[in-house]
């Protein structure tokens, strides 16, 4: 029992005397505070390769917090009640009990700790970006909104600039068209034929405007085809193309307004796409598009003309003048008694008709401005109205001479003989079709006749039928032969 | 004393009313991007919805907005509509599943 009484001691002693050893030391230190001993005594048994890192950093202070307040109770006890002689069996008590009481897992329940690990290596974890209460890491998202806002804001900026051009340019032409045409404006939904007196909106970016009620036309259509200002990506996209707004007038006429001509007169660029695109010029306009020159417009013209006769009657004194003024904002005048629009995909089996066609003018301008349009500009544009207006009532009185009228008789049979032999393998395919459906038919009418003596006597009647089809058909085969013969 | 020649060239007898030119005849008439636009925003908010894609959710944001901003004015607004509250929910739906923040693909 004296053993253990002397044994027990001398093992504390043991152990603390690395720890007294280090308080001796920090006696001769002036001015150190307590818990910087306690930190001197557990480092220790601290691990060296503990780092200080980010998240371990966090975790130590509240750590060695609450372990430091009771040691320095105990201290403070210790230093206080002992004499010197005993100061180290009761510092190494005390020390022994902060040792303990700093791996006392009692004191810390409920607080995670991580241990310093002894690993070489630690995972430093991040923190994910949305727990880290700042906007900064939200930027893609304010990109992406602002980018919205920034096109809600182009929209209705280049909303209201569409309306005011088309505004303006409704001002300015508003006299010469009511002084020309009785109906001005008209949506097609009124019960009334009534002037609207505005124009009919399509798009953001298109308007239209319908005139009618004169003498040589039927009635004349209106398009204010604008850039497409509302939409941000068109206006990016213009940055690398530039375009300009365009106004369209299609004037249709009556068979009695206009003789049988096709005629088209503008830019080059404009006259070689339209001599691929439309049916009529590509058919009765077969040459390549020649110089104005002759006639004295100028040279950015080119002239596509069914015949000599016609551009000679076209072009006459004023609509020189015209075409030479105007000639940076004309893109394209088209004349054709067999417009029917641009040339249709035709689909396999399918059986065509000649598509309809119609007696039209068409006047394509741009705008001056390239884009960059002011209101003021659409003034600039009624010269070329007065040309439609002046054109409409020359056309009325312009006529082909005989020689002329022949010639585009003659053009027309041709186009429309052309037409009706590419289409002859389809068009015999349909008849074929046409009277299988209607043998079928008969075949059916007769199975459902319920008296039998009918039956039979509709059978026969068919049956003769078929037998003359036949025997008119040997004939024919027969007078063929005979004929090459 | 200047003789008018011009005599009033108005004939209110010889009204025609407007038609709408038939666009199923001339498909080439018709701008198709509000149309295209619609469907590319449509499959997008799906495909941000099913796949928890954050960046397909905005783009069908914004394939919505330049449907609307392209579509002629005699269109359903119901369509629109619809299209654009399906892109909005799309967007919310993703930060909502997974509020981190979008990372750019650089």
């Amino acid at each position: 029992m004296r053993h253990l009484v002397f044994l027990l001691p001398a093992l504390l002693l043991l152990l603390a005397l690395p720890d007294t050893r280090g308080r001796y030391n920090d006696d001769f230190d002036d001015g150190e505070d307590i818990a910087e001993f306690d930190d001197n005594d557990f480092a220790e048994f601290e691990d060296v390769s503990e780092d200080p890192a980010v998240d371990v950093e966090k975790e130590p202070p509240p750590r060695a917090a609450p372990p430091s307040t009771p040691v320095e109770d105990d201290e403070d006890e210790a230093t206080v009640e002992n004499e010197d002689g005993q100061d180290e069996f009761e510092d190494a008590d005390a020390q022994d009990q902060d040792m303990y009481s700093k791996y006392d897992n009692e004191e810390f329940e409920g607080y995670e700790k991580t241990n310093p690990s002894f690993k070489d290596t630690l995972i430093y974890r991040e923190v994910p970006a949305h727990l880290q209460n700042s906007w900064e890491s939200y930027y893609m998202e304010i990109l992406m909104v602002t980018g919205l806002l920034a096109y809600i804001m182009n929209y209705i900026i280049g909303k209201n600039k569409n309306s005011r051009l088309a505004q303006a340019w409704f001002n300015s032409h508003r006299e010469l068209l009511e002084s020309n045409f009785a109906l001005v404006g008209d949506d097609g939904t009124s019960k009334e034929a009534t002037s609207t007196g505005k124009l009919n909106q399509e798009n953001e970016h298109i308007y239209n405007l319908w005139c009618s009620g004169r003498v040589c036309c039927e009635g004349m259509l209106i398009q204010l085809k604008f850039l497409k200002r509302q939409d941000l990506l068109n206006v990016l996209s213009r940055m690398m193309r530039p375009a300009c707004d365009q106004v369209q007038v299609k004037v249709t006429l009556n068979d009695e307004d206009m003789d049988t001509f096709v005629f088209a007169v503008g830019s080059r660029k404009a006259m070689a796409r339209l001599q691929k695109e439309l049916q009529d010029l590509s058919e009765f306009c077969g040459d390549k598009p020649k110089s104005g020159t002759k006639y004295g417009i100028p040279d950015s013209l080119a002239i596509l003309s069914e015949m000599g006769e016609v551009t000679d009657g076209v072009m006459d004194s004023k609509m020189v003048h015209y075409l030479t003024t105007h000639a940076d904002k004309i893109e394209s005048i088209h004349f054709s008694d067999q417009f029917s629009g641009p040339k249709v995909m035709q689909e396999e089996g399918q059986p065509l008709k000649l598509p309809e066609t119609k007696k039209t003018l068409l006047f394509t301008f741009n705008v001056p401005g390239m884009g960059n349009t002011s209101p003021k500009d659409m003034d600039s544009l009624l010269p070329l109205m007065n040309m439609v207006i002046y054109s409409i009532d020359k056309l009325k009185k312009l006529r082909l001479n005989r020689e002329g009228k022949q010639k585009a008789d003659r053009n027309r049979a041709r186009v429309e003989e052309n037409f009706l032999k590419h289409t002859h393998a389809q068009r015999q395919e349909a008849a074929q079709t046409r009277r299988e459906e209607k043998k079928r038919a008969e075949k059916e009418r007769i199975m459902n006749e319920e008296d039998p003596d009918r039956q039979r006597r509709l059978e026969e009647a068919a049956q003769r039928r078929e037998q003359k089809k036949l025997e008119k058909k040997q004939m024919k085969m027969k007078q063929i032969k005979v004929k090459a013969m | 004393m200047t003789v008018n020649n011009m005599a009033d060239p108005r004939r209110p007898t010889k009204i025609f009313r407007y038609k709408p030119p038939n666009t199923e005849t001339n498909p080439t008439l018709e701008d198709p991007t509000p149309d295209y636009m619609n469907l590319l925003g449509m499959i997008f908010s799906m495909c941000g919805l099913m796949l928890k894609l954050k960046w397909c959710a905005w783009i069908a944001v914004y394939c919505s907005f330049i449907s609307f901003a392209n579509s002629r004015s005699s269109e359903d607004t119901k369509q629109m509509m619809s299209s654009f509250m399906l892109s909005i929910s799309a967007v919310v739906m993703s930060y909502l599943q997974n509020p981190q923040p979008m990372s750019p693909p650089w």
